[in-house]
């Protein structure tokens, strides 16, 4: 047998800079092949060059062959390359639920690759079932704003299965999806290789890469530092272990809050939330995608207006948004999932993330600057790189920086809706270690996530939410061990997935004692 | 989609409630009326009082309101003071020209704009894109009654090709007639509209919704029409209800220099004669015009990208 992709020294240089060097790789049919390695390290880069794909101004060379076809060689992207996409290889961005056209139903897109690929051929539903999707009518005429961005990410991928491709590969496919979802991806990859696709997988989950992947590429900073099978990656981080609680006032509170996405309470989607939570504390919320977590979140932060219940921070009555003053819209700051359409994209990220001190603190132009680059700088976005417009930053990058510019706003509560699913593991550690220290400082956290192996890491208490309705919640310890609930049980079994400790369950302590160091 | 027009359309009948007070209150406030304007020559306090009373002037303007939405509501515009004939016919009469006007513009300048617009726009920044931006823009900026004389000057009397005005001429017996015209009104019209296509264009261009298309196999002309355009058309489609709001409102100067009797005429006669019912009647007209080109253009560009959301 053959390899289906074989990559030879490839190199990718734009201008003087160096960004892939040296790099080599195969993959197999119904095998996985993984690149890991950080955000920025020449994953995306070199898998796109299966394409013929580049940047602009990049230059590409080495050789890298296709299905038999020489689709780059050492003078760039051949003609070749044209004809692989999609019908050889298909690549699955990394939101790709944000790469549905918006005005399109999604039966159109599914039926006009059909009919490019494989005219002859009743691919459509077949693709749908290996992506989880019912194929009736009523689904295929809908729009993609019409499905949850869990859906929309299968959708992509039915799209992509549609045109039968030899080679699969997956951008950061784990991003985003509740561990339980990802607990699906995994038999469905497999299953997907078992029919004898090649997929080449781009993650930073070590997890999924350890659960699937029988070739392992780690590249950093564009050079491949180490290859074989999966017993190249290191050893599971240890996660902290357990801290204390404090007492206090609630600082935030929510009283029985119901929302629904159409008027007069049509279309509900949360039904009577209580929460509560006080300064230097950190409260979790669990569940699926699609179980309201979001919309709680965006009730907080007053974005979303159709709700009924109250609202308190500090006893007061919490108005929507556009209701809010400057100093309501300095207390409640709001991190979320999709950041790259918060961003102006004309201006440099520092500038925007220094925005928030100017606006909401009143601080001059030179220290919200510094102020700015010093965050973001602790959270591994250099100075240089946060000077960049958005387009130049990847989207780790461009979450942390989002992530600096809610803390620059010193905000009393923080709400950090799955900020860590773009970031590697040592992304998500500085994350975390800068969370830490501002739950040191009083702010009130609230932690949203599907991993329940994280939330209960970072929180100090913790909500499932499934269906809109509160259906289990306590110290994360009692959470993590005694589950009662059958879809905690299934969430605490899937943060498990690849090789975390099983007991212990970990809680985040504050920074004096224990910080969770930078993994690997 | 269904609840979206509905509650579009109910947004627009409030809307027309709104206009038709506004109409009428902004007519009412304008100085003198009919009849001082009629006698200005035998001026005597006792015949314009008389005169007021017989037109109803002297009534409250609560009371006139009321009787006037009364009328409007059953389709009657109510009479020109000044010629005692009907305000319906006096629209009747000049409604045609500015319509034949503003559809055959429209009918040069979309597809013309569209096809403009998506070659700008998928050479962003190139020679082509460069070279047509430049020729609209100097073109939109060349005031109108400019062009006007100089294509008359040029076609009309030099090379005696064209006639210059509509004057005792007959629209269907020589469609000639709307040739300069509508070349006035191209210049600004194609480049407005083209710039929003341009711009739809480029924005969808980069979306990562083409790029992933164009990944997965999507050949180029289809990515255009088919992934592209219903994207590109919405900034489009906007731009295209506020050319028809101008063009049927607004095209004075053209109707002044070819001397076509259309709605701009009618209106200024109308202002100049202090002719009420016939100003409330115009307006009124152009306004529920406005409203349901905007109204068609929101429902269209709900259809290409299903996902605005209109009231919260």
């Amino acid at each position: 047998m053959n390899p289906v992709v074989q990559v030879i020294r490839l190199a990718a240089t734009a201008g003087e800079s160096i960004l892939v060097d040296n790099v080599c790789f195969d993959v197999w049919p119904g095998q996985v092949t993984a690149l890991v390695g950080a955000s920025g390290s020449g994953k995306t880069t070199s898998a796109l060059a299966l394409l013929g794909e580049h940047g602009n101004g990049v230059r590409l060379g080495g050789t890298v062959e296709v299905d038999g076809q020489v689709v780059v060689d050492r003078n760039g992207p051949t003609s070749a390359a044209a004809g692989v996409k999609g019908r050889v290889v298909a690549y699955m961005p990394q939101h790709p639920g944000s790469a549905l056209n918006p005005a399109r139903r999604i039966g159109a897109t599914l039926r006009e690759l059909e009919r490019l690929h494989h005219p002859t051929e009743n691919v459509v539903v077949e693709a749908l079932r290996a992506a989880q999707l019912p194929s009736d009518p009523k689904t295929l005429k809908r729009f993609p704003h019409q499905f949850s961005g869990g859906q929309r990410q299968r959708i992509a991928m039915a799209q992509a299965l549609t045109c039968r491709p030899k080679v699969l590969v997956l951008d950061e496919p784990s991003t985003g999806l509740d561990s339980i979802t990802r607990l699906q991806l995994v038999s469905e990859l497999e299953g997907l290789a078992d029919g004898g696709l090649g997929i080449l997988l781009l993650s930073h989950d070590l997890d999924l890469v350890r659960a699937l992947a029988s070739q392992v590429v780690v590249l950093s900073a564009g050079q491949v530092i180490d290859s074989g099978g999966p017993e190249v990656l290191a050893v599971a981080p240890e996660l902290a272990p357990a801290g204390t609680t404090a007492a206090g006032k609630p600082l935030l509170k929510a009283m029985s809050l119901s929302a629904s996405l159409r008027p007069r309470g049509r279309d509900p989607i949360l039904h009577g939330v209580d929460l509560a939570v006080r300064p230097g504390h950190c409260i979790g919320i669990v569940g699926r995608s699609g179980s309201g977590k979001t919309t709680l979140a965006r009730c907080v932060a007053g974005l979303h207006e159709r709700y009924t219940g109250r609202l308190l921070l500090d006893d007061q009555s919490l108005p929507v948004l556009r209701k809010r003053s400057l100093e309501q819209n300095r207390r409640i700051q709001y991190v979320w999932q999709e950041v790259r359409g918060s961003f102006d994209e004309r201006r440099p990220v520092d500038q925007q993330v220094a925005r928030t001190a100017q606006r909401l603190r009143g601080l001059r132009h030179t220290e919200a600057d510094a102020e700015a680059v010093a965050t973001l700088a602790r959270l591994g976005v250099s100075a240089i790189t946060a000077g960049r417009p958005p387009s130049r930053l990847s989207g780790g990058e461009l979450q942390r920086a989002a992530l600096a510019r809610a803390v620059l706003a010193h905000p009393d509560v923080l709400i950090c809706d799955e900020i860590t699913t773009a970031l590697d593991d040592h992304g998500t550690a500085l994350v975390v270690e800068l969370l830490t220290e501002l739950k040191d400082r009083g702010t009130a956290l609230v932690w949203i996530g599907h991993d329940l192996g994280l939330v209960a890491a970072v929180s100090d208490h913790v909500l499932v939410i499934e269906a809109g309705r509160v259906i289990e919640q306590g110290p994360p310890a009692t959470v993590m061990t005694e589950p009662k609930h059958d879809l905690t049980r299934r969430l605490v079994r899937a943060a498990r997935i690849g090789h975390r400790p099983p007991d212990s369950p970990p809680v985040l302590t504050s920074s004096n004692d224990t910080r969770s160091e930078p993994r690997r | 989609m269904r609840s979206y027009a509905a509650q579009r359309a109910a947004l627009a009948l409030v809307q027309l409630a709104v206009l038709s007070v506004l109409v009428f209150v902004l007519t009412a406030l304008l100085p003198g009326d009919a009849a001082e304007m009629r006698f200005t020559e035998t001026l005597t306090p006792e015949r314009i009082s008389r005169m007021r009373t017989q037109l109803g002037l002297d009534q409250p303007a609560l009371e006139r309101f009321g009787h006037w939405f009364g009328n409007v509501l059953t389709g009657d515009l109510g009479t020109s003071l000044i010629s005692g004939g009907p305000v319906a016919d006096i629209i009747r009469h000049s409604v045609g020209a500015t319509l034949v006007l503003t559809l055959a513009t429209l009918a040069v300048v979309v597809p013309l704009a569209v096809v403009l617009g998506i070659v700008m726009g998928t050479r962003e920044n190139g020679r082509l894109d460069r070279a047509i931006t430049s020729v609209t823009l100097a073109l939109s900026a060349i005031p109108d009654f400019v062009i006007a004389v100089l294509l008359v000057a040029v076609f009309s009397l030099k090379l005696g090709w064209l006639p210059a005005t509509w004057v005792g001429g007959d629209l269907l017996a020589s469609p000639a007639l709307l040739i300069l015209p509508v070349a006035v009104l191209f210049g600004r019209t194609v480049c407005l509209l083209s710039r929003q296509v341009r711009a739809g264009t480029i924005s969808a261009l980069q979306a990562e919704y083409v790029v992933q298309a164009r990944r997965l196999g999507v050949p180029r002309r289809q990515l255009l029409l088919r992934h592209v355009l219903p994207n590109a058309a919405v900034p489009g489609v906007q731009e295209l209800a506020r050319t028809g709001d101008t063009l049927l409102g607004g095209v004075l100067v053209v109707e002044a220099i070819f001397a076509i009797p259309g709605f701009a005429t009618a209106l200024v006669d109308g202002v100049e004669t202090r002719d009420v019912p016939v100003v409330q009647g115009l307006t009124l007209v152009l306004a529920v015009a406005a409203l349901v080109i905007n109204l068609a253009a929101d429902l269209v560009c709900n259809r290409l990208v299903p996902r605005t959301e209109l009231l919260r």
